[in-house]
């Protein structure tokens, strides 16, 4: 849990590093984000346009009325300026609303660009990173991480920009006047702007890169608690464990304290600095009206225009003392990005054989292989039954087959291609597998059942419900094909589920079938019916059941039988 | 413990109440701040009132530029205060919810955490408590900030012009009516919003959970279509509603400008003498330009209330669901156990346990557990062989019957022991805390862990899990039988222990059974191994919620 507060070196380097390939996507859109800029930009030139105007006219009509007391005529046009306050109180309310929703869309783009590019590094996945995935609590955060940097180009990206476009601005518009002035504040407003982008960030880099890590840490002690808590209880060691959570707790709120602490400075010193400004501005710029040399109107809009410059800078200290989280963000996405050689190998078009030769296969994470030498040949159209506990290396064996895993050491082969290397189009269509953990879609039925076949039609998809029992369930649902199976399926219950699994590979013409516990959660005399329709569906092809324990019926059928424990595979018991 | 169920508003009330005083302390500094705004603009008019009208050089006016040079600068103090207050306000009261959050999962207990995903749960104590944070730290402040400080702008506009003041009043009644417009608004689109990016969300994580499937159906890539295309959607859909929703900042907008506008003219027109009613007269430039400069101030804390709005509307979500856990009634023993007399371990009479919706799981029971008995229950699962355990473990309170039980401490072990995110010694030190490294070895190799040890460079402290070295399940439960033998407790509980395990674990868990029998410890466990219930001098069996002794020897 120890960061080292970055060098000033690698703070910089840290951020390019991270977050360049996300701006480089962001840019792509970069005539709406100057169009959005604009439009902010304008919106607070007509705030302040709006302050320094009232506060002329003001003066002017002040003088003027002054000037008619003492009977002198008056050359004041009172309908110019009326007009513009006029124009820029209505441009600052209609430029807002325009910005808002303008800005809007472009964040919700972003979010379009931004999920399709980390979807596209995910499907590149191999099953061993899947499953380190899977296990964690990683999901929620992958979407916190997209929307950290969808926030980038409203808080990080464009704030700055215009902020520094209004100084520009500014200094010009009193340079018009007063040149040697404008020089020192458009200066003074440039070195806090520096301050409050790149001084805010620097300070704030450590603890806000460390941030999210103090929360999943925090996280992992609470399900730790939620999980030991029987073990807690018995062995009356609670106390020790809570005071953990609290010590890590202390810790995370230290950070956020500091962080906050900054974040409140950066806030205050922009008061500060206007404010001293706006003074030092009367104090040259009064002496100047004292000489008669400025007009004092115009003093007084520089003044007001100063005193609503604040607004300008308040969106930059929070938004850059939290740099260090989008760069945390940025570099746990970049971390998903893997590189795939091509799959270019194709099948032969007849029956396939599967043959592994001294497989071997070890996670990254664990101390012994997963498969330690695994060797068998399954020739074309033959069955096997493999049993095994979990845990005994079965989902890696699946995994080997369907070339979703490269395996440390040894040969696989099915039909003379090694699996791995197999174009994924013709991979998925001749070799299936029904995993463990069945995963439906937050969809439909149908579009479930046709994720085995887009073109099947209605009635095959009655077909291969009735070879698994589950047509006359789904004649019972009022909405039949088209009814919502609920995310990961949860509008059916556990045996339903593998059912459906099962009946969208019925509806494949694949030369290879692996069935990962085929009948599990599944009644014995449905588990029959469906034991039936499957083997007439098997027959030809080649295929392998995994299951815990081998039933007769099952024994019978098949030609081969394996036995696999500890990653080893031999003879069947 | 408490009579009325909590709601999020009464909760969120609670909690403020706690920091009160720094709550307070924080909303006093920001009206501070406030008020050294006002003398900064008033005090800016009056200068420039001096140095145009009143030919005044600014060297004269230095001492007016010092004050306001001081009040600058004090405000700078008192909003940096303002923040820092509120900030640590915010984290105390943070800290306490979560301690009140973890308790309660405390006092649920193990039966109650076994139907639960503790991913979810942990959400609830980590995520959706620091979604607490703009609440307190940000909108409860500000909110009492725009209660008062409007009211003094307009006493100094009033003093200052009362024909302006009377304007700011006019405009008064009509910002509540705003704020709940705003407010409507804001929380109508944050409902919306929320529901509409949490299905988005959900879309995307279905699709990503899935991608094991979409690989081996080889779907990915029009899944990737899919997910660029459901959000363009949703954009479309969202922008809609949005045109509408950002209409209620807007209005706010246009009353701050419209305001300076109204303002400005009124005061030029007056100043030049084109308007002669009320105090338009006797205007200067100096009560003209402060009046101008207060109007815009005047709808500032609204406006930064309603930047704030939506901090409410996510710490109301995250009450809500918070509030439904705080209200959980508990099924878990909350007493010290009665001491039992004599050489009982646990002695139960006419013990009956219902769950709420499930009815009566385990009932009548009559069981008297003595001094180095080596029990094994069996029964179909769902009979309530887990119940039972749970019962002599404390987990549980009966409904109905007498139970006592003695054990200070017991040893647990159950199908799938708990694997903390640590290292391997942090996951001994579960069972003892002061456990020295020793013992912890010899533990490790006597529960056959002595050989994956030797393998591993940073020996215990090794990390396991999530983050570190995957364990097999044969392995985590060799873990949790190393526990067993660091611990000193008399009384071992074990819940099916044999469960889905290889050959080798399952023999050696089977062989630290009869060890621990042959010390004489007291042994209960809910198996179906046939060794085990042959090791064990008595065997109960659970039927429907029944209790039915078959062999006993003494």
């Amino acid at each position: 849990m120890k960061h080292s507060v970055p060098s000033r070196l690698s703070m910089m380097a840290q951020t390019r590093q991270a977050l360049l390939p996300w701006v480089a996507l962001m840019t792509r859109r970069w005539p709406r984000f100057l169009v959005g800029a604009l439009l902010v930009w304008l919106t607070l030139a007509a705030g302040l346009s709006l302050l320094g105007l009232s506060g002329w006219f003001i003066t002017a009509c002040a003088l003027a009325g002054i000037a008619m007391l003492f009977g002198l005529p008056s050359s004041l046009d009172v309908y110019v300026p009326g007009g513009g306050i006029r124009f820029f109180a209505l441009l600052r309310t209609v430029a807002r609303y325009i910005e808002r929703l303008y800005n809007h869309d472009t964040v919700l783009r972003l979010l379009a660009d931004l999920r399709y590019r980390v979807f596209g590094r995910l499907t590149r996945m191999d099953e061993a990173a899947l499953r380190r995935h899977r296990m964690s609590d990683w999901l929620g955060r992958l979407t916190a991480d997209i929307d950290a940097l969808d926030n980038l180009y409203l808080r990080l990206l464009m704030p700055p920009l215009v902020s520094l476009l209004v100084i520009v601005g500014v200094s010009l518009f009193a340079a018009i006047w007063l040149p040697g002035m404008a020089l020192w504040l458009g200066s003074v407003l440039f070195v806090l702007w520096v301050g409050l982008t790149y001084g805010m960030a620097r300070l704030c880099f450590a603890q806000s890169h460390r941030q999210i890590a103090y929360q999943e840490g925090l996280r992992r002690l609470v399900i730790d608690q939620l999980q030991a808590t029987a073990e807690l209880i018995a062995y009356q060691s609670a106390a020790w464990h809570r005071q953990q959570v609290a010590d890590h707790e202390n810790a995370a709120l230290d950070n956020q304290r500091r962080l906050g602490r900054h974040t409140a400075m950066g806030n205050s010193v922009i008061g500060v600095i206007t404010g001293l400004l706006l003074l030092l501005v009367f104090w040259f710029g009064g002496a100047l009206v004292a000489d008669g040399t400025l007009a004092g109107p115009i003093l007084v809009m520089l003044l007001l225009i100063i005193l609503g410059i604040n607004e300008v800078f308040v969106q930059l200290p929070a938004a850059f003392a939290r740099l260090g989280s989008s760069v945390a963000a940025a570099e746990r996405l970049n971390a998903l990005a893997v590189d795939t050689p091509a799959k270019e190998q194709k099948l032969p078009a007849h029956e396939l054989d599967v043959v592994m030769r001294g497989v071997i296969h070890r996670y990254p994470s664990s101390a012994q292989p997963a498969l330690d030498d695994v060797t068998f040949e399954l020739g074309c159209g033959e069955q096997a039954v493999i049993t095994g506990h979990s845990g005994a290396g079965k989902s890696t064996l699946a995994a080997l087959l369907t070339g979703r895993l490269k395996a440390s050491q040894g040969e696989v082969e099915i039909g003379g291609c090694e699996p791995w290397a197999i174009k994924e189009t013709q991979r998925s269509r001749r070799i299936v597998l029904l995993t463990q953990q069945v995963d439906l879609f937050d969809a439909s039925l149908e579009d479930n059942l046709r994720l085995g076949n887009a073109e099947a039609s209605d009635a095959s998809l009655w077909k291969v419900l009735e070879a698994v029992a589950l047509d006359d369930w789904a004649r019972t649902l009022p909405a039949q094909l088209k009814t919502p199976v609920g995310e990961r399926g949860q509008q059916l219950s556990g045996g339903q589920a593998r059912r459906v699994a099962l009946a969208r590979l019925l509806l494949m013409d694949p030369s290879i079938v692996i069935l990962d516990e085929p009948f599990a959660a599944i009644d014995h005399a449905t588990a029959e019916h469906v034991a039936r329709a499957l083997s007439d569906w098997l027959e030809g092809r080649t295929a392998i059941f995994f299951v815990h324990h081998g039933s007769r019926l099952l024994m019978q059928q098949v030609k081969h039988h394996w036995h696999l424990s500890g990653g080893k595979l031999g003879p069947g018991r | 413990m408490m009579e009325q169920p909590l709601t999020a508003r009464s909760w969120l009330k609670m909690l403020a109440n706690l920091e009160r005083r720094r709550l307070n302390l924080a909303a006093f500094l920001g009206v501070l701040a406030g008020l050294q705004t006002v003398i900064i603009v008033v005090g800016v008019a009056w200068l420039v009132d001096q140095l145009v009208v009143h030919q005044q050089t600014p060297h004269q006016l230095v001492s007016g530029l010092a004050v306001l040079a001081f009040c600058v600068l004090g405000r700078g103090a008192c909003q940096w205060g303002q923040e820092v207050v509120s900030l640590e306000a915010s984290l105390r009261i943070r800290q306490y919810a979560r301690r009140q959050m973890l308790d309660k999962f405390w006092v649920l207990g193990p039966v109650w955490l076994a139907y639960r995903q503790s991913g979810g749960l942990a959400t609830q104590a980590v995520e959706n408590i620091e979604a607490l944070d703009g609440y307190f730290a940000r909108f409860y402040t500000q909110l009492r900030i725009t209660v008062f400080l409007p009211l003094v702008i307009l006493c100094v506009v009033a003093r200052l012009d009362y024909l302006v003041a009377i304007f700011l009043l006019i405009s008064a009644p009509i910002i509540p009516l705003f704020m709940a417009l705003v407010g409507m608004g804001a929380e109508r689109v944050n409902r919306e919003q929320f529901a509409a990016v949490a299905r988005l969300s959900a879309h995307f994580l279905d699709r990503v959970r899935g991608m094991t499937t979409l690989q081996l159906f080889g779907r990915t890539q029009s899944a990737h279509r899919d997910v660029w295309w459901a959000t363009d959607d949703y954009r479309r859909l969202s922008m809609r509603t949005l045109r509408l929703a950002f209409l209620s900042s807007a209005v706010l907008e246009f009353f701050a400008s419209v305001a300076i506008a109204v303002v400005a003219m009124y005061v030029g027109f007056g100043l030049l003498g084109y308007i002669d009613y009320g105090p338009s007269t006797s205007l200067t430039l100096f009560s003209g330009l402060a009046v101008l400069l207060l109007a815009p101030e005047f709808f500032q804390p609204l406006r930064t209330l309603s930047q704030h709005y939506h901090d409410r509307a996510t710490a109301l979500g995250a009450a809500e669901s918070l509030v439904t856990v705080l209200n959980e009634s508990s099924i878990q023993r909350s007493s010290v156990p009665t001491p039992a007399s004599g050489r009982h371990i646990a002695y139960l009479e006419g013990i009956y346990v219902e769950y709420p919706g499930r009815g009566r799981v385990l009932g009548p029971v009559n069981l008297t557990v003595n001094q180095g008995d080596v029990i094994a229950i069996s029964g179909p699962s769902g009979s309530g062989k887990s119940t039972l355990l749970a019962l002599l473990a404390g987990f549980l309170s009966p409904s109905q019957g007498e139970l006592e039980l003695t054990a200070p401490h017991y040893a647990w072990l159950d199908q799938q022991p708990a694997l903390l995110h640590g290292s391997l010694a942090d996951n001994l030190r579960l069972a003892d805390p002061t456990v020295d490294k020793t013992a912890m070895l010899a533990a490790l190799s006597k529960a056959g862990l002595g050989e994956l040890l030797s393998q591993l460079p940073d020996g215990l402290d090794t990390l396991i899990g999530e983050r570190g070295l995957g364990l097999s399940g044969g392995q985590a439960q060799r873990l949790a039988l190393a526990r067993i033998y660091l611990s000193d407790a008399s009384l071992i509980l074990l819940d099916e222990p044999t469960a889905s395990l290889d050959n080798d674990t399952e023999e050696m868990v089977i062989q630290a059974l009869l060890n621990w029998a042959g010390e004489g410890r007291t042994l209960v466990m809910a198996t179906h191994h046939p060794m085990a219930i042959s090791a064990a001098r008595r065997h109960l069996r659970v039927r429907e919620g029944l209790l039915e002794e078959v062999a006993y020897e003494a």
